[in-house]
């Protein structure tokens, strides 16, 4: 497709003018451009193809304690300037003209590798790795009936201006490889899914991913179809880092959004420097680790992504921020105002965000554990913020007996609340996985990876089969 | 600023480029919307967004393989690139002898959906809305202490569809809708309740009624605690089973069906139900959100009967997938969006009344769980049909609750859950997302807790 230039300095210096010609305090321009490709392979066959662009800008002006955002497609600096207009006039009893500085352009430092553009590899070398995963997981098991196996490519153009003088841009590539394997025998039908996900350049997408990708995803299918449902009750939980990070983003992260706490709506609400959950637990939400999912060089408001430790040994210390919950609350800006398009205003969401390693071994968690169960993939999750209840999918679980993984179960659901959970945890391990997935909040989709150590939690309600 | 064409002008200059690169047969999907939203927070307006959105999808079919581009630089060479890119798309995916692009032309069909001005109201007018679903909430009980996000929300659209083969059809519609999030607060314990409607107007959206279903939401979970691990008769007020609803309509896709993801793939005159149940899904019901002439293909929507007294009686259907099952499209191919290709699922998909006074049902159970809200329903499997959900519920002995409950699950697979079904009220109610249902009654559910 065709390559429009972004905005220039000039352009957003005009349309930050315009927009605050009506009156409003402070103004910015988000300029996006983002452009996609799509790839399915299903029942065999490459069934859809894709391409796409979408180009749009969002206008903010903030007047007191009121925002008006206009948003919409813009082609050129025209469309821009009168999308500008459209936000002015949205301005009511806008008070005294404040002018817009000229921008003063920086770099912010880059934290994803893009070895290899995915814009310049040939479409046929994407679908011959969906072929391959098709393919491996096929081969696995004849009880594999069904696979599905998609590639998502979408390099996100960012232009953050604002009436501060912030000019900033972000360019990020991101890619996705899933893979999703259904499996029957007898009545049964099982699915199981793995996905490659990040936030860098097609270099991720090597064969040996792929493929173990395709097996991971076929074996959980296979998997889930010999296991026994999950008893529901009460039990010992051990979660391991193979599991990913759906617990605590569910759990704990939802709820050290600023927006909640602002309105004093979170658990964590007013606790900042108090204990919110056992000394072994140290919670951190970073925007810049390397290559992951959630990662980027900015926020959606030009904020610098960072390393921001929430929760340290137990003790709360901050919330994620975008600017406006950050200059109420009194902390530093954490670079968390993110959004899914210039669609829709920025909102304070997770990036990457993690349980840090702990002391203890993995193995020594498992046998210390006589009966309970061994959690070994998660799979979505949902939090109520307010009362911190939350419940998250559990894709792959094993009954342990006596320290060691017995028969796998099925259809298993762990639900809980959120400080009380991390108040209780009593093993964290020395090891960390991560797992990638889609986050959405007040309609919004962001990207996001989460990450944990094996960890073991006393006594959680499994939800499950009744005798 | 460059020149602006129409919609129908630009929707022809597309069909002529795709012509001209002597593209066999192709599409054009337009959508051309312009929509505003207000947050209120504590009595005043916190922000205000007006949005607008045009853009173009092309689909391209050659030698029976499909390709698919999108754009919303809809200049000459905007157009171009993406009729270049549809057609490039096409020659990487396999060829079907099923695909197609529609060929009956679209019958003309009021469904009133669509009231001019309806995205064009003023600012005092939608803040009014929005403050008057908080008023409302606080009214119910002085427990009702916050409000997580009040929005009110509305918009207009035209939908165009053109093909190469002679095919053209176009529509607008409204729509408004009202939402919120009520806190309740007791005892340093905070419980959320959120509720949402729409409409196609704005005399078809009651914002008090939003207010006051979230506050009632809130302020019945006060108290809660946890139940012990049990199996109990649970109860689906209409809300809570549009939430179980909306899980089932992937079993009825075609596109599930034939490729074994469905359980009641082969189930056609089968018993897959309590005779009690009778679900249908009325793409042209009046007034209905989700209600349009055409599909995503370009297809006359239809009504269908999907499962009557019980007994399946046929799936929802795209094109491609009609052809393979040799039977008529059923007009559900829907489209997300311009830069979404179609996806077979329910339009308004409800489950009919039935004759059971609900309350009497439920006075008639010893002990039952009446649900107050799911956690967790995007994950229920529509492949194997099961669900292990977060649960908030009121327990009840003989219709009157006892407590409320929550930190327990729910669990078990949509099939059972169809045929457990021991009670279907009279008060269907639609909902958002097209969605209708009446209060339904399950016989047994597993339920985990302490």
């Amino acid at each position: 497709m065709t390559h429009e230039p972004s905005v220039s300095a000039r352009d957003a210096e005009h349309a930050l003018r315009t927009a605050l010609s009506r009156g409003g305090e402070w103004a910015e321009v988000f300029w996006e451009r983002h452009e996609t490709l799509q790839l399915v392979l299903d029942d065999n066959r490459v069934e859809d193809a894709i391409g796409g662009v979408d180009q749009g800008a969002g206008i903010r002006v903030t007047t007191g304690e009121r925002t008006t955002y206009a948003n919409g497609n813009v082609a050129d600096a025209d469309d821009l300037i009168a999308l500008a207009g459209r936000a002015a006039r949205g301005v009511l009893d806008g008070g005294e003209l404040h002018e817009a500085g000229p921008p003063e352009p920086d770099e912010l430092p880059r934290h994803s590798t893009v070895a290899i553009d995915p814009r310049t590899v040939a479409v046929e070398r994407k679908v011959g790795l969906l072929r391959r995963a098709n393919d491996v997981a096929r081969a696995l098991d004849a009880r594999v009936q069904q696979v599905t196996v998609s590639y998502g490519e979408s390099v996100q153009e960012v232009v953050v201006a604002n009436s501060e003088g912030l000019l900033r841009t972000d360019t990020r590539v991101r890619l996705n490889l899933a893979v999703h394997a259904v499996a029957k025998e007898g009545d049964v039908l099982e699915s199981g899914f793995e996905a490659i996900r990040g936030t860098a350049g097609f270099e991720m997408l090597t064969d040996e991913a792929v493929e173990e990708a395709a097996r991971s995803a076929a074996r959980r299918a296979v998997l889930n179809v010999g296991a026994e449902p999950a008893p529901a009750g009460t039990y010992t939980v051990v979660l391991s880092s193979e599991a990913g990070g759906t617990l605590i983003h569910e759990s704990v992260g939802h709820g050290l959004e600023a927006d909640l706490n602002l309105k004093g709506l979170s658990v964590y609400s007013g606790r900042i420097g108090q204990k919110v959950a056992s000394e072994l637990i140290t919670v951190v939400d970073d925007g810049t680790d390397p290559d992951r999912r959630g990662t980027a060089a900015m926020d959606d408001e030009g904020t610098p992504t960072s390393r921001t430790v929430l929760i340290e040994n137990g003790v709360l210390r901050t919330y994620l921020s975008d600017r406006k919950h950050a200059a109420k609350l009194g902390i530093e800006r954490s670079g968390n105002g993110r959004r899914e398009s210039f669609r829709y205003l920025p909102i304070c969401r997770m990036t990457n965000t993690m349980i840090a390693p702990g002391a203890a071994d993995p193995g020594e968690i498992l046998s210390s554990v006589k009966d309970g169960i061994f959690v070994k993939k998660m799979g979505g999750g949902q939090v109520d913020v307010v009362s911190g209840n939350f419940a998250f999918e559990i894709t792959e679980c094993y009954r342990i007996r006596e320290g060691k993984l017995a028969e796998p179960l099925r259809g298993a659901t762990l639900v809980g609340q959120g400080p009380k959970l991390m108040s209780e945890i009593d093993m964290v391990g020395t090891d960390l996985g991560y797992s990638t997935g889609t986050c959405g909040k007040d309609g919004q989709g962001a990207p996001v990876a989460d990450a944990q150590p094996t960890i073991r939690i006393p006594s959680v309600v499994v939800g499950g089969k009744v005798g | 600023m460059s020149e602006r064409l129409t919609d129908e002008a630009t929707v022809d200059q597309a069909l002529s480029t795709l012509r001209s690169l002597g593209v066999a047969t192709g599409e054009v999907f337009l959508r051309d919307a312009h929509s505003g939203s207000v947050e209120i927070k504590d009595g005043a307006i916190e922000s205000v967004i007006a949005r607008g959105e045009r853009a173009i999808g092309i689909r391209v079919l050659e030698e029976q393989r499909l390709g698919f581009a999108y754009t919303s630089d809809l200049g000459a060479g905007g157009i171009r690139a993406c009729a270049e890119a549809a057609r490039r798309m096409s020659l990487v995916t396999e060829p079907d002898p099923d695909l197609a692009l529609a060929t009956r032309p679209i019958d003309d069909v009021d469904l009133d959906i669509f009231q001019q001005g309806t995205a064009d109201r003023p600012l005092d007018e939608r803040a009014a809305a929005a403050l008057a679903v908080e008023d409302a909430a606080r009214a119910v009980d002085p427990r009702v202490q916050g409000f997580r996000k009040t929005t009110y929300s509305d918009s207009e659209s035209i939908t165009m569809i053109a093909t190469t083969t002679g095919i053209r059809g176009s529509y607008r519609e409204s729509y408004c809708g009202a939402m919120t999030s009520a806190v309740a607060k007791q005892n340093g314990e905070r419980q959320i309740g959120y509720h949402g409607e729409a409409g196609r107007r704005p005399t078809e959206l009651d914002p008090a009624r939003v207010g006051r279903r979230a506050a009632e939401r809130a302020v019945e979970k006060l108290g809660a605690r946890p139940l012990a691990t049990q199996k109990l008769p649970v109860v689906l007020d209409p809300w809570m089973a549009m939430d179980l609803l909306r899980a089932i309509g992937p079993l009825f896709s075609a596109d599930n069906v034939l490729k074994r993801r469905s359980l009641f793939a082969d189930k056609v005159g089968e018993r897959v139900a309590n005779e009690r149940i009778t679900i249908v899904d009325d793409g042209r019901r009046p007034r209905g959100l989700r209600s349009a002439p055409f599909d995503g293909e370009g297809v006359a929507t239809t009504t269908r009967t999907l499962i009557e007294r019980g007994t399946l009686r046929g799936y929802l259907t795209s094109l491609k997938t009609a052809r393979k099952m040799k039977v008529d499209a059923t007009g559900n191919a829907r489209r997300g969006g311009y830069g979404s290709p179609s996806r077979i699922a329910a339009s308004n998909l409800y489950v009919a009344a039935g004759t059971d006074d609900a309350d009497a049902v439920v006075r008639a159970l010893d002990r039952a769980l009446a649900v107050t809200s799911l956690l967790n329903l995007h994950t229920v499997d529509p492949v194997s049909g099961e669900f292990s959900l977060g649960a908030t519920g009121n327990y009840l002995e003989r219709g009157a609750r006892v407590h409320p409950a929550q930190g327990i699950t729910i669990a078990g697979n949509l099939t059972d859950l169809l045929n457990a079904v021991v009670g279907v009220g009279a008060d269907l109610v639609f909902g958002p997302g097209g969605l209708g249902s009446p209060t339904l009654v399950i016989s047994e559910l597993s339920i985990g807790g302490a």
